[in-house]
């Protein structure tokens, strides 16, 4: 049994894509959030992206390497227990850290 | 092209340069010929002095060299000018040579010619040798010259100088006087008129000065006058150069000196004899060279007048002593003259009475007779002998020479001495075959000649014999007299002959004689035409050997008889025989046969080498009522004055051996003998004398002859004074004779002056041998034993060192045996003579010693045998003592086992068995074979013994270093000690065995195999000596995860203790699992242990721990607290849930308490043993526990025990045993799972729940969860690529302030290779990232990631 992990691509009021993904990613899962990533890369035809990341406990290299290939048009929301493990990926630029819950 | 010309020219081409040839007749130097130029070009790049002249002037050239050696001053005025300018002053000289060379072209050649340079300010004595050479035009005509020169002015007037030095050394005769002395070095001066051209030769007399020579001066010139001179300088020893004027003696030169140098004629360590004074040559510069040739000159007329003096001296002093010696028999022979009538006057009446048989009949009388006798025949023998001399001396010698047979003659003169020489013991051969010829002889010489022969050989022989022998030769005949006595030293032959002249110190039968015996022989001799000649080994023995020539011819003819006279004509014999009998060796007889009579007779100790005079003194002394010892020289009167301590010595001043002065300094030396009154008789008579004497310490003297009243007056008045005086001496002798312990005194330098008996009963040493000077002879021997002789040596310092004090040491008894000898000592003054003296006493403590040494080296055998914690740290300790005991360089000790190599102890741990040389392996095989218990030491450097050891037979060696004597007290005390050696070794086997099988019990019943996770325990037994006791600890599993904790202390040690403890231990055990309640447990206990004998009193700590929680509840019966540290750095103490130890009864219930244990803190459970220290309260030792938990807070819970059990220890080790338990909260978390995926994030979970019960931040939290996700995912990826399902294993623990995790995996990584795989490098960018530390060991059964996090406060 794989780790939890839910992916939910949508639309923002502004019309931009956003993965929401909820639960821990791990190697056991990263090839499904890679597969969640690409379709959310289709889906904005090339615009950029938002991967909301706020709901996640837990990603580790192997998460992140699936987040690598759409670097140019992502752009991450993140929460504090994640920001550590993102800055060391030198993923910090493209991330926006939410306050807290 | 004028640089060309005098380009190579230095400094004189740059001169010659700057000359304005212009005004010259050869022009400017660019027009000059070719041959000039050449010319001037070789003589300036010429390195030998050269000048030159060209032209019509004969313009002057030179170079370098000449301008350095002879032009001086000249230069470089010189430069250009024509040469008769340039030399002037010698033109006429040298004018003529350089026309001669330019007229004929042939060159010239002089050497060493005088010429008088005006050079150097002065004119100069100087000498070239020198050569003119033409040089010719390029047309070849002849226009000038080249002069090459050499200077010889220093080799000329140096050989000058040294030949007159030279002849002042070469004195072909041996001048006699000072003026002849005088006269020469006068007339070797004389011949050196160039350097001295006069000279004054004054001398220093006791009424002023004297002019004793002159030369090339008449003596009566004014100049000679000596106050002339400036004497005062001289006096000092100065040299002074002073001007002269006047008309003055010219020398070799055309004028007179200005000048003269006055040196002293030194004395050596005296004013100088006088001063000479040298008209010094004005032509030469009083330069270093001059001076010093002025001074050695006077240096030889010096030495010649001290020689010419100390001859003059030496002269004087033999003349002195011919005439001293003339006078003196002159003396004695007008004397001898005197002596001649009262003598015959004296024998005359005493030949007479001795003829009377109503005289004679009386013994007494007969005997005083016979000494008066054979005195006036020795009286009368010593005035015949000097009257022989002088008539010898005065040529008035009556010889009437007759032929005699030699042969005959002298056997029958050697046979009077016969039974003189037999009587000695002393063998005499008489060898006189007869002769050809009879011999012409004067008989009353000749009778002389061989009776001083003889009676010389026998005074000067103590063993062997004499022998005399008549031979006949061709022309002569020789007799000659052998003995195998002393002999003479050679450096006293030439004088042997000599009238007058004794051998000092020659051993003697007599010191009595004149020194004219062989001087009489040797003139009587010569007036028969014969010689006499010694021969002589000293120690060896003598020859005289006498040649007559044959015929009368040699002899006067006047006094020549032809006819032989009727036979011995008379007998001098008597008096020789008479003397040499008296001679033979004296007894010490004592008195038996003295009647006392005297009113307090004494002993008198009697030296005299005369025999005659020693019995008169003797009898005289005896008829007084005294005891008399009588002895024959001095030597032997201090043996018997040591030995016998008389009241008074009566000595003779002239002895042989010790003479009487010398026998009075012994005696005074020597503490026993220096209260001795000593009277001394001598025939020389004279205030000096006597003073002489008393000056040494004679109490009285006495000149021969004496009346025997007077003699005995002084005896008497001499013996009572020093009874008087002596007799507190004497009380002192006997009280300290008395003393039962040995007596001494010592000199400030150490030396042993007086002794009592008891000295001599301990060391064998009596006190004929003192003074004993250090190194005394008992001290023991430097080289065998340095050790005891550094200690003798040091109580020696101590004793000249200080003014009290004691010492005990070793000494050596005469025999050789070995004694200790305790001493005390106190310093004194000598009230005799206020010198330092040390007064001692000792005792024989030989016995005490071994005694106290047997003791002792017990006792520490003991010491170390109840120390030592086994058997071969027995043996370690026990070898270095053994060793030091016996100062040995090295112990073995070998233990011998069934089979295989013994094992070798010694103190170096790089000595092996193996390495040892195959003689000291068969030295410690053979030591094994003999029987137990007995000391070999059978040679020297080494004993060895034999003792039974657990495990076989062991063998000591002791190396002892070389010559240290193994004593009887030795052997003993090895025995000893090697009996106590063996016993010990058992002992501590049995005690060792013992320790074994109680600790393999102790470790066989404590502690669970597995402790829970988060535990730590050590149990140690006590160390000195090593014993396991009643401690314990335990943990149990509980139900709902809980777990017991229990540590507890039974009393007492030893199996028993053990045993009761594994039963306590299991009771509790049993107990915890049934109720889970501490207090309901220690209650139970109490009940158990109650019937159990020997638990009573035990004191436990019994808990019940949720770790979950951290929730303890406990109880305590009689335990010390338990300590937590918390991970701040405070600590608590568990003391509460406190009562009495188990089975002491008790009213109401054990209470039991509550305590949550932090996250992060450390528990620690302990007994008494790790906390109690003797003089110390237990809170001291539970704070600094505390304090050593608190401080390893922060290491991993195995690291920490460890820490706390070495930190805790005394320094020499526990003398308790020790149980420690120790808990950290929460446990570490340990997790094995399959190396899969998806077990990831169980494993997550899991982690986390623990991370929380650590207490740790999210954040930290976070890290640590990616950082090991990361290691985890690694291990499922890599590690078990090829073993898929694989177990991988996490271990987490935290300390104070730190996470420790590890992920151990079964399999191999592959080296990381980013490139490949770029999200695993990030993997591990992630860990090294988030963690403090990340390590990685891959090995072959896997590869562990530790991780390391901080946690923050």
């Amino acid at each position: 049994m794989s780790t939890p992990l839910t992916c939910t691509t949508g639309r923002r009021p502004d019309g931009a894509v956003v993965l929401t993904a909820t639960g821990e990613i791990d190697m056991s899962n990263a090839a499904a959030f890679a597969t969640a990533l690409t379709g959310a890369d289709d889906e904005s035809a090339g615009s950029p992206f938002v991967v909301d990341l706020t709901r996640v406990e837990y990603i580790d290299s192997a998460g992140l390497a699936a987040l690598f290939p759409h670097v140019d048009r992502l752009r991450l929301v993140s929460n504090p227990l994640l920001s550590p493990v993102l800055t060391i990926a030198g993923l910090d630029d493209i991330t926006t850290t939410a306050a807290e819950s | 092209m004028t640089q060309d010309v005098f380009a190579d020219g230095g400094d004189v081409g740059r001169d010659l340069a700057a000359v304005d040839w212009d005004r010259t007749p050869l022009g400017p130097p660019q027009q000059w010929p070719q041959s000039l130029r050449t010319a001037v070009s070789i003589l300036l790049s010429s390195r030998f002095p050269m000048w030159m002249a060209w032209g019509p002037q004969l313009t002057f050239f030179c170079n370098a060299a000449y301008r350095r050696d002879t032009l001086g001053r000249k230069y470089p005025w010189a430069l250009g000018r024509p040469a008769n300018e340039v030399w002037a002053e010698i033109w006429d000289d040298i004018g003529p040579r350089i026309t001669t060379v330019l007229s004929t072209g042939q060159a010239t050649w002089d050497e060493g010619l005088l010429l008088f340079l005006e050079r150097s300010g002065y004119t100069e004595e100087t000498y070239h040798t020198f050569s003119y050479s033409p040089l010719r035009d390029d047309d070849g005509a002849l226009v000038g010259m080249l002069c090459v020169v050499s200077e010889d002015t220093e080799r000329v007037i140096g050989q000058r100088r040294m030949a007159t030095l030279r002849d002042l050394g070469s004195d072909p005769s041996v001048v006699r006087t000072e003026q002849q002395t005088l006269a020469f070095t006068g007339a070797q001066l004389g011949r050196n008129l160039h350097d001295l051209p006069f000279t004054l030769t004054y001398l220093f007399e006791i009424d002023g000065v004297r002019l004793a020579e002159a030369t090339g001066i008449p003596a009566d010139h004014p100049v000679a006058r000596p106050g002339a001179w400036p004497v005062e300088a001289i006096s000092r020893g100065e040299s002074v150069v002073v001007p002269i004027e006047g008309d003055l003696p010219l020398g070799a030169w055309r004028e007179p000196p200005v000048e003269a140098l006055v040196v002293p004629l030194l004395q050596q360590g005296d004013s100088p004899y006088g001063f000479l004074v040298a008209g010094l040559n004005r032509f030469r510069a009083v330069d270093d060279g001059y001076r010093g040739f002025v001074e050695l000159t006077a240096g030889h007329v010096s030495a010649g007048i001290a020689s010419a003096r100390s001859y003059q001296a030496q002269q004087r002093r033999a003349e002195e002593l011919a005439e001293l010696d003339r006078a003196k028999t002159a003396f004695f022979s007008n004397i001898s003259h005197e002596f001649r009538t009262p003598l015959t006057l004296i024998m005359g009446p005493l030949e007479e009475l001795l003829t009377r048989s109503d005289l004679t009949d009386d013994q007494g009388v007969r005997a005083e007779l016979q000494v008066i006798h054979r005195n006036g025949l020795r009286l009368g023998k010593l005035v015949n002998a000097l009257l022989d001399f002088s008539r010898i001396e005065a040529g008035r010698m009556q010889a009437r020479f007759e032929p005699v047979d030699l042969a005959h003659a002298t056997a029958e003169l050697a046979s009077v001495f016969r039974s003189a020489i037999e009587r000695t013991g002393l063998t005499f051969e008489v060898d006189t075959p007869p002769l050809a010829q009879p011999v012409y002889l004067d008989r009353g010489m000749w009778e002389k000649i061989v009776l001083n022969l003889l009676s010389n050989a026998l005074k000067f022989t103590f063993s062997g014999g004499v022998r005399i022998a008549v031979r006949g030769e061709a022309e002569a005949a020789t007799v000659t007299v052998t003995d195998t006595g002393v002999g003479v030293p050679e450096d006293e032959m030439p004088r042997l002959f000599e009238r007058f002249h004794r051998i000092e110190n020659a051993r003697s039968r007599s010191n009595e004689g004149s020194g004219i015996g062989l001087a009489l022989v040797k003139e009587l001799v010569e007036l028969h035409g014969g010689t006499i000649t010694a021969d002589s080994t000293f120690g060896r023995g003598t020859t005289f050997t006498v040649r007559l020539p044959l015929g009368a011819a040699h002899l006067p003819a006047e006094a020549v008889n032809t006819a032989p006279s009727a036979g011995p004509r008379s007998s001098g014999a008597e008096p020789y025989v008479q003397e040499a009998l008296r001679w033979t060796p004296g007894t010490t007889d004592s008195s038996d046969e003295a009647v006392p009579v005297a009113k307090s007779p004494a002993t008198v100790l009697v030296a005299d080498d005369n025999a005659d005079m020693r019995d008169y003194l003797a009898r005289l002394l005896r008829s007084a009522g005294h005891r008399v010892l009588a002895v024959g020289d001095g030597q032997a009167a201090l043996e018997v004055a040591r030995r016998e301590n008389p009241d008074l010595v009566v000595s003779d001043v002239m002895m042989p051996r010790l003479d009487g002065l010398e026998l009075v300094a012994a005696l005074r030396t020597d503490p026993r003998t220096a209260g001795t009154p000593v009277l001394l008789l001598s025939a020389r008579a004279g205030q000096e004398a006597s003073i002489e004497g008393l000056d040494a310490g004679a109490d009285d003297y006495l000149v021969k002859p004496f009346s025997s009243a007077e003699l005995l007056a002084r005896v008497r008045a001499n013996v009572e004074l020093a009874r008087l005086r002596n007799h507190h001496a004497r009380w002192r002798t006997a009280l300290i004779d008395s003393l039962q312990e040995a007596f001494f005194v010592c000199d400030e330098d150490g030396a042993v002056i007086e002794i009592n008996s008891t000295f001599t009963d301990v060391l064998g040493f009596g006190p004929e041998g003192l003074p004993y000077a250090p190194v005394h002879p008992w001290w023991p021997d430097r080289e065998a034993d340095p050790e005891a002789y550094n200690q003798v040596a040091d109580a020696l310092a101590l004793l000249v060192g200080s003014t009290r004090g004691t010492y005990t040491i070793p000494v050596q008894h005469r025999d050789g045996h070995r004694l200790w000898a305790a001493a005390s000592f106190n310093q004194v003054a000598d009230p005799d003579t206020g010198r330092k003296v040390i007064v001692g006493t000792f005792r024989d403590v030989t016995a005490e010693h071994y005694a106290v040494q047997r003791d002792s080296a017990l006792a520490a055998l003991s010491v170390r045998l109840s120390q030592a914690e086994s058997v071969s740290s027995a043996l370690d300790g026990v070898l270095p003592d053994l060793g030091e005991l016996w100062q040995a360089r090295q112990v073995y000790a070998a233990v011998f086992h069934d089979s295989g190599p013994p094992t070798l102890v010694t103190d170096d741990e790089q000595i092996r068995w193996e390495s040892l040389t195959p003689e000291r392996r068969t030295a410690l095989t053979a030591l094994r074979d003999e029987p137990l218990l007995t000391p070999v030491a059978d040679r020297p450097g080494g004993a060895g013994i034999a003792l039974e050891h657990p495990d076989g037979t062991m063998v000591l060696l002791l190396e002892l270093t070389e010559r240290r004597p193994f004593t009887e007290q030795d052997r003993t005390l090895l025995t000893l000690l090697a009996g106590h050696l063996g016993q010990g070794l058992h002992r501590i086997h049995q005690i060792d065995q013992q320790r074994e099988t109680a600790l393999a019990l102790q470790r066989a019943i404590l502690g669970p195999a597995e402790l829970p996770a988060g535990f730590a325990v050590r149990y140690a037994p006590a160390t000195r000596p090593l014993k396991v006791g009643g401690d314990w600890y335990d943990t149990v599993m509980l139900t709902a995860g809980r777990i017991g904790i229990v540590v507890g202390d039974c009393v007492g040690h030893g199996l028993r203790a053990a045993t009761v403890m594994g039963q306590l231990r299991s009771a509790c055990r049993a107990l915890l699992l049934q109720n889970t309640d501490p207090a309901q447990t220690l209650t139970a206990l109490d009940r158990f242990a109650v019937q159990l004998p020997g638990a009573m009193c035990a004191t436990v700590f019994c808990g019940v721990l949720d770790p979950a929680t951290g929730e303890l509840t406990y109880a305590s019966a009689g335990h010390p607290p338990a300590v937590v540290a918390h991970r701040d750095g405070t600590t608590d103490l568990l003391d509460h849930g406190r009562s009495r130890p188990l089975g002491v009864r008790s009213t109401g219930e054990r209470p039991e308490a509550h305590y949550t244990v932090p996250v992060r803190a450390t528990l620690l459970l302990y007994t008494d043993g790790l906390v109690e220290r003797r003089r110390q309260p237990l809170t001291a030792g539970i704070e600094r526990v505390a304090a050593a938990v608190q401080q390893g807070r922060t290491a991993t819970l195995e690291e920490l025990a460890t820490e706390v059990m070495a930190n805790m220890a005394p320094s020499a080790g526990y003398d308790d045993d020790v149980a420690m338990l120790l808990y950290r909260h929460p446990g570490p978390l340990e997790l094995d799972f399959p190396a899969e995926a998806t077990r990831l994030a169980p494993l997550r979970s899991m982690l986390r729940t623990w991370l929380a019960r650590c207490g740790v931040d999210p954040t930290t939290a976070q890290n640590v969860l990616v950082a090991a996700g990361e290691a985890c995912a690694n291990a499922i990826e890599h590690g078990h690529r090829h073993l898929p399902g694989g177990l991988i294993s996490l271990r987490a623990a935290a300390t104070a302030d730190d996470l420790h995790l590890t992920i151990t995996d079964s399999g191999l990584w592959k080296t990381p290779e980013p490139a490949a795989n770029p999200h695993r490098g990030r993997g591990f960018a992630l860990m090294r990232a988030l963690m403090s530390e990340v390590t990685v060991t891959t090995g072959a059964a896997g590869t562990i990631v530790g991780l390391q996090a901080r946690i923050p406060r």
